[in-house]
């Protein structure tokens, strides 16, 4: 059997700096009974413009994951680069100012505040002491973030008169405001019906198109498909 | 890249006042709830301020009028060493002696509306019991001499002969005319001023100008050249003492009848006058008065009155800063009852990049502009209260008349609502900068 060989010869693929490398991150909750470890020695990679989908059970350490990739908290072992910057033990006053620059935030329970209009709800991601805008230009920026996921008419709205699906894109029209390079989400579509769900998901894949990672935890395996990568996190190990 | 410190710095507080506004103006019943409990602390403080501020500006700005300035030394001398104390005035701008005694101006031969000097507000109230006469040792009764006389349209004041100009030690106001002059030649009929209190005797009574001071050689014309704000509630005159010379020999006044006020000389002097005051007590003790006879003081009034005064503020700044205490405990416990609601929120606040800080800073942000906009309403209320109450009660005390709020109250109402805002504050601000993202989030 001849494999055919084609006449001109494969040009390799440049190499590309991932945005997030984690090795052998380590995390043990301490409680009242004995340490639980959630984390043990996960090993994860995200490019620029990769969907990874991260699949497991209750409990099993998906959203502890997230908030680490996320800076909410610190890993207790392993290494965590961006891009080539170790921020393994970042202090939180520069984790505050990574997360503004760097990270979009997507849950489950959309976390608006019931006081503040749409735009004033993805504004808030502006509104954070990490430099200033002008209003003007802020108002842009809301404008085209809300555009982006298509409720840019909904702006004025307060979210007790929105639908659950429109509540979850002003909390992603939020996290992409300042146009991060990662965008994580946790669970996003647990609190939607499945139609909604899909136009999430498919409004957060849409985010990788220009070049952002997407790291989505979810129980949904249809959403995982969708994915570029689906892993499964099982006994504090990624695989 | 790295944003210039300034514009971070601004950014962070833009961000805390934009934030810490929309949190009040989302709870606008909890704001106004803790508005109330600060108010009473507030407009406490605002109304002991603006009370010290008035009763200071009230008492120092006539005590000098009526006592002279500090610093000033005061000796008193009994009028047998008027003749050597003239002598020596004479020409001098550092020393001024005055002499005084009580005139009657008007009809002669009556009993005069005020009689004894009293200001015209109590003419004529109350029994006439027997009258009395007062001097530093104590008061007495007067002996009736004759009949009594008939009442008539005259006057009495108070008159004041002075050497010199005494307003370099008691700065009187202008109110209408002019000053005496002293510098022209001595008029022999005597120039006056008079003081509110005696102008205002002249306005309620129709007066025929003749002056009758007793001891003097006959009844004098006197001219009324002005009217001045002496400070003093009784009726008072002001003549050049050489004027009343010419109607009263020196060596007279002793005669002048002690219970119309006659008895001495006041004697004022710049400090540093030193040898002017040893040269007078070495001429007077040679014509056989006492040592002690010839005391001189300081005048340190304003300077007693200020401390006194400050005493008082303190005690009652220390009162109203009790009350502002329950105020803060009510931000406090709102404030707290509000972190707790809002951990959500705070959470999410610190998850999009907020840091603890700011967090802190936008609690703080909060409480500061409830104490400001309490001081705001605590100084508009004092504002129109003052107004309301002068109004009210300034006919009875003229002092009270048109007084305008004290700046430095509203400062200290500023100041108050500020520190009970930063107080009330603190605590739920580090609660909320210790918030948990991972736990919040997860939940």
């Amino acid at each position: 059997m001849t494999i055919p060989m084609s006449a001109a010869p494969i040009a390799a693929p440049p190499i590309q700096t991932p945005l997030i490398r984690l090795s052998g991150i380590t995390k043990t909750l301490k409680g009242q009974d004995e340490p639980r470890t959630i984390l043990d020695g996960v090993n994860l990679t995200v490019h620029s413009g990769q969907s990874i989908a991260i699949l497991g059970r209750s409990g099993s350490g998906k959203s502890t994951l997230l908030s680490l990739i996320g800076l909410f908290d610190r890993a207790d072992g392993g290494q965590y680069l961006l891009g080539e910057r170790d921020i393994t033990k970042l202090p939180e006053r520069k984790a505050a100012a990574l997360r503004s620059a760097e990270f979009g935030f997507v849950f489950q329970r959309f976390f608006l505040l019931k006081h503040l209009s749409a735009a004033q709800n993805v504004a808030m991601a502006l509104v954070n002491g990490q430099g200033w805008l002008p209003r003007r230009k802020r108002k842009t920026q809301v404008m085209e973030a809300l555009d982006q996921v298509g409720i840019a008419h909904l702006a004025k709205h307060k979210p007790p008169r929105l639908s659950g699906g429109e509540q979850q894109r002003v909390a992603i029209a939020r996290a992409l405001v300042r146009q991060p390079r990662v965008l994580l989400a946790d669970e996003p579509t647990g609190a939607l019906d499945t139609e909604t769900g899909n136009l999430v998901v498919d409004v957060l894949l849409k985010a990788t198109h220009r070049g952002c990672g997407l790291v989505l935890v979810t129980h949904d395996h249809d959403h995982a498909a969708k994915m570029g990568s689906v892993l499964s996190l099982h006994d504090g190990r990624l695989g | 890249m790295m944003a210039p410190r300034n514009s971070i710095l601004s950014g962070r507080l833009r961000s805390a006042v934009i934030i810490g506004g929309q949190g009040i103006r989302a709870r606008k019943l909890r704001t106004f709830l803790s508005m109330i409990s600060l108010f009473m602390g507030v407009l406490a403080v605002v109304t002991v301020q603006a009370g010290a501020e008035i009763a200071q500006r009230a008492m120092l700005s006539d005590v000098e009028l009526q006592q002279g300035k500090d610093g000033t030394r005061v000796m008193y001398v009994p009028d047998t060493g008027a003749s050597i104390i003239e002598d020596a005035m004479r020409g001098r701008t550092d020393a001024v002696a005055s002499l005084g005694m009580n005139a009657i101006i008007g009809e002669p031969g009556v009993r005069p509306v005020n009689e004894g000097g009293m200001s015209f507000e109590n003419a004529g109230r109350g029994p006439r019991g027997g009258d009395m006469w007062c001097d530093e040792r104590g008061c007495y009764p007067m002996e009736q001499k004759g009949p009594e006389k008939p009442a008539g349209q005259a006057i009495e004041v108070r008159m004041q002969a002075l050497t010199g100009d005494v307003r370099s030690f008691r700065p009187f106001r202008p109110v209408t005319g002019q000053w005496l002059d002293f510098g022209s030649a001595p008029s022999l009929a005597p120039r006056i001023v008079l003081n509110r209190e005696a102008a205002k005797g002249f306005r309620m009574y129709q007066v025929p100008a003749e002056m009758s001071v007793q001891g003097a050689t006959a009844h004098m014309t006197p001219q009324i050249v002005g009217v001045i704000d002496d400070g003093g509630y009784e009726p008072t005159a002001y003549i050049r003492i050489d004027e009343l010379r010419s109607w009263l020999p020196s060596g007279t006044a002793q005669a002048a009848d002690p219970y119309r006020g006659g008895g001495g000389l006041q004697l004022m002097m710049s400090p540093g006058t030193d040898d002017l005051e040893q040269t007078l007590k070495a001429k007077l003790a040679g014509t056989g008065l006492k040592a002690e006879q010839l005391q001189s003081n300081v005048i340190n009034s304003r300077a007693r009155m200020l401390e006194e005064l400050a005493i008082m503020r303190w005690i009652f700044l220390g009162m109203a800063a009790l009350v502002l205490l329950i105020g803060v405990a009510g931000i406090l416990n709102v404030g707290l009852a509000t972190v707790g609601e809002r951990v959500e929120e705070f959470a999410l606040r610190r998850a999009v990049g907020t840091s603890r800080m700011l967090l802190a800073g936008i609690v703080l942000s909060e409480t500061l502009l409830t104490g400001l906009l309490t001081a705001g309403a605590a100084i508009g209320v004092g504002v129109v209260g003052l107004k309301v109450g002068s109004q009210i009660i300034g006919g009875k005390y003229p002092s009270l008349q048109g007084i305008e709020f004290p700046w430095q109250a509203g400062v200290a109402g500023v100041i108050a609502g500020l520190v009970a805002g930063i107080l009330g504050g603190l605590i739920p601000a580090v609660r909320a900068a210790r918030i948990p993202i991972a736990t919040v989030m997860r939940a």
